[in-house]
């Protein structure tokens, strides 16, 4: 490699820190994938309904030559979606808030983009370089500081090198993520609520009855389900005894009898089925879609929404999935943990190979889509909640049992001391998370029945009311 | 209708797994994958590809559908002598459900017949295509072809004249001889 190379490449490696560049990839790539996710929720939607769903748009888009006549199963529909949007008149409806209006799909998509900054890629990066210390430098330690990428920390001792006395060996490690914030887990259910104000403006400026109420139920749907997410976060939070997320995923690295993963879904399968219901809540699709509802409420809070203001709302919705998704993938199936990826024993996140990291990134890349094509799934097989039973699940269901899931969790960390390492505790979690299912199970049929909401009133006079009619009296 | 009569259900009462709401979930997930794996696997046997694959070249196994049987749109036939068949009798347009057929008649330029049709205007949109204009005709003038896939882009342009319906014989004679 010709020198001027090098010194750009030592220059970029020092003076970009690894933070920035991670963070224009993940941004692209998830601009990128939210387009894709749409084709693959069409895509997941018509297989389910016996159709093959939109296979004829290339990426060739009948223009460019040679593939012009390629249709790839769809490929280019994203795009040519995304050109509709663009070119389509953006309509704003007569007695709107004009700055609200505006603002709030902006708000919502910016709130989105800021969650995905603490997701853990690939765990950390642990590198080493030689540098050359003049004379005029009295502190080695201090001037290696100014040589490694900044966001890094250096390990340990410069070592020196040769004979000359000058030369030093460093070695320095960097998260591999954009922002390594002790709060991580927390800042990302923060943030993520934000994300309902975006709804909730948006149908208020509207000034649409059907608006208004999609936002309403939109804000009834997020406190209710907010309570359960937090809380059934807080058992896997309780067992490590930290909220950062890299934290969270590395002390899942390890193998319970030396086959079983310890990913936190075999030790605390409710949790996880809780945290799952949650996001789906949250994420305001069905069978949870109050703030939409199509059928009665024409959109909701999108109703007066068109072109690239829609399309902002409808791409804030899926990347408001693949955080809640990589969240999860963090929390319960720990996150990029896969055969072959992990670190030494003493250190398993620590990695020395800039490719390894890459392919853990990679790994957590594609467990993320596996749970978003579960949402999808889920979302063409089951049918809507009336409001009254989302209230109910929430209140009646969820939250109980995940405060009777922390008060045991805690309880059975006592017994061990918190010392979650051990297998012993994992097991002890998951039989009385199973415990618990059967105790609720058996718990539930005694509670007294849910109030008669949407009940059948018999009309007076009918055959079904012996109620007279006034006029039959007399 | 006597009270006796009147079958009144209950609602069937939620079992302990209906109650707990995942089971059922998974159950209904398990269904939708089911059809996921057949369409991915085997849709391309399932599914008709429109412009590429149409129905009328699948056999009936498979999806396909007979032609001959089939009401698409209309023609006006011709005779030997290439002048259209029509003899303005209004049969059609009297027998017409939908009321879409209008015909002018004239006097006819030629010895055989009183009279033709100055002007035949069938409204594509308004036509229910039942047949009954093929059933009426005395001559067999009026005939409805195989041909489904008419598009216009407005609604003048599907109010079809006596010159596009002759044409639409002379398109599709070879295939469908009078």
């Amino acid at each position: 490699m010709p020198p001027m190379v090098n010194t750009i490449i030592d220059w970029v490696s020092t003076n970009i820190p690894p933070w920035l560049w991670i963070l224009l990839v993940c941004h692209f790539a998830i601009l990128g994938t939210v387009a894709y996710l749409i084709l693959l929720e069409r895509k997941v939607a018509s297989w389910v309904q016996d159709r093959l769903g939109p296979n004829r748009v290339g990426l060739g888009f009948g223009i460019i030559p040679i593939i012009k006549n390629w249709h790839m199963g769809g490929l280019g529909q994203p795009l040519a979606d995304g050109v509709k949007f663009i070119l389509k008149e953006d309509y704003r409806p007569a007695g709107v808030d004009k700055v609200l209006f505006t603002l709030a799909p902006g708000a919502m998509i910016l709130m989105v983009i800021v969650s995905i900054a603490v997701l853990p890629w690939g765990g950390t990066y642990q590198s080493q370089k030689t540098i050359t210390v003049p004379a005029t430098a009295t502190d080695v330690t201090a001037y290696a500081g100014t040589q490694i990428p900044l966001g890094s920390s250096i390990v340990g001792d410069p070592t020196p090198v040769g004979i000359t006395g000058n030369q030093y060996t460093i070695t320095y490690q960097c998260s591999f993520q954009i922002a390594k914030l002790n709060i991580g887990v927390l800042f990302i259910l923060a943030v993520l609520s934000l994300t309902v104000y975006g709804v909730v403006i948006g149908g208020w400026a509207s000034n649409n009855k059907y608006s208004f109420l999609g936002g309403l139920r939109a804000t009834a749907n997020m406190i209710s389900y907010e309570i359960p997410m937090g809380l059934s976060v807080l058992c896997i939070v309780l067992m490590f005894g930290t909220l950062q997320l890299d934290e969270i995923v590395k002390a899942q690295l390890h193998n319970w009898a030396g086959i079983v993963p310890a990913w936190n879904v075999f030790s605390q399968p409710l949790a996880f089925v809780m945290f799952l219901i949650c996001i789906h809540a949250e994420a305001n699709r069905a069978p949870f879609d109050m703030a939409e509802a199509e059928q009665e409420l024409v959109g909701g809070y999108h109703t007066e929404y068109s072109a690239m203001r829609f399309a902002l709302f409808f791409l804030a919705e899926y990347a408001g999935m693949i955080t809640t998704s990589a969240v999860l993938v963090a929390l319960f199936f720990g996150g990029w943990d896969f055969p072959g990826l992990r670190g030494p024993a003493n250190d398993p996140a620590l990695s020395t190979s800039l490719i390894i990291c890459i392919a853990r990134s990679l790994v957590f890349f594609i467990k993320t889509v596996v749970v978003i094509f579960v949402f999808m799934w889920v979302r063409w097989s089951l049918p809507r909640f009336r409001f009254d039973q989302l209230m109910m699940l929430a209140w009646r269901a969820l939250i109980p049992m995940s405060l009777a899931l922390l008060l045991m969790t805690a309880i059975v960390l006592t017994i061990f001391h918190g010392n979650i390492s051990d297998g012993r505790a994992s097991l002890s979690l998951l039989l009385a998370n199973i415990a618990m299912m059967i105790v609720f199970g058996v718990v539930s049929t005694w509670i007294p029945a849910a109030p008669a909401t949407n009940r059948k009133l018999k009309v007076l006079g009918s055959r079904y009311s012996k109620t007279p009619l006034p006029a039959e009296l007399n | 209708m006597k009270d006796s009569d009147v079958i009144v259900l209950e609602e069937p009462k939620l079992s302990l797994g209906d109650q707990f709401y995942l089971p059922q979930v998974l159950i209904g997930l398990g269904t939708t994958m089911k059809h996921m794996f057949n369409v991915v696997l085997r849709g391309k046997d399932r599914v008709v590809q429109y412009p590429e694959e149409k129905r009328e070249d699948l056999p009936v196994e498979k999806g396909g559908m007979l032609l001959k049987t089939y009401r698409g749109v209309h023609r006006l036939n011709k005779d030997e002598e290439g002048r259209v068949k029509c003899v303005a009798c209004f049969m059609c347009s009297t027998a017409c459900p939908a009321r879409c057929i209008h015909i002018e008649a004239a006097e006819s330029p030629w010895q055989d017949r009183e009279k033709y049709p100055a002007k035949f205007d069938i409204d594509e949109l308004r036509c229910i295509y039942c047949g009954m204009c093929e059933e009426a005709c005395p001559v067999d003038a009026i005939e409805l072809t195989h041909v489904y896939d008419i598009v216009g882009l407005t609604r003048q342009e599907m109010i079809f004249d006596k010159s596009k319906l002759l044409r639409i014989f002379d398109e599709t004679v070879a295939k469908e001889p009078m």
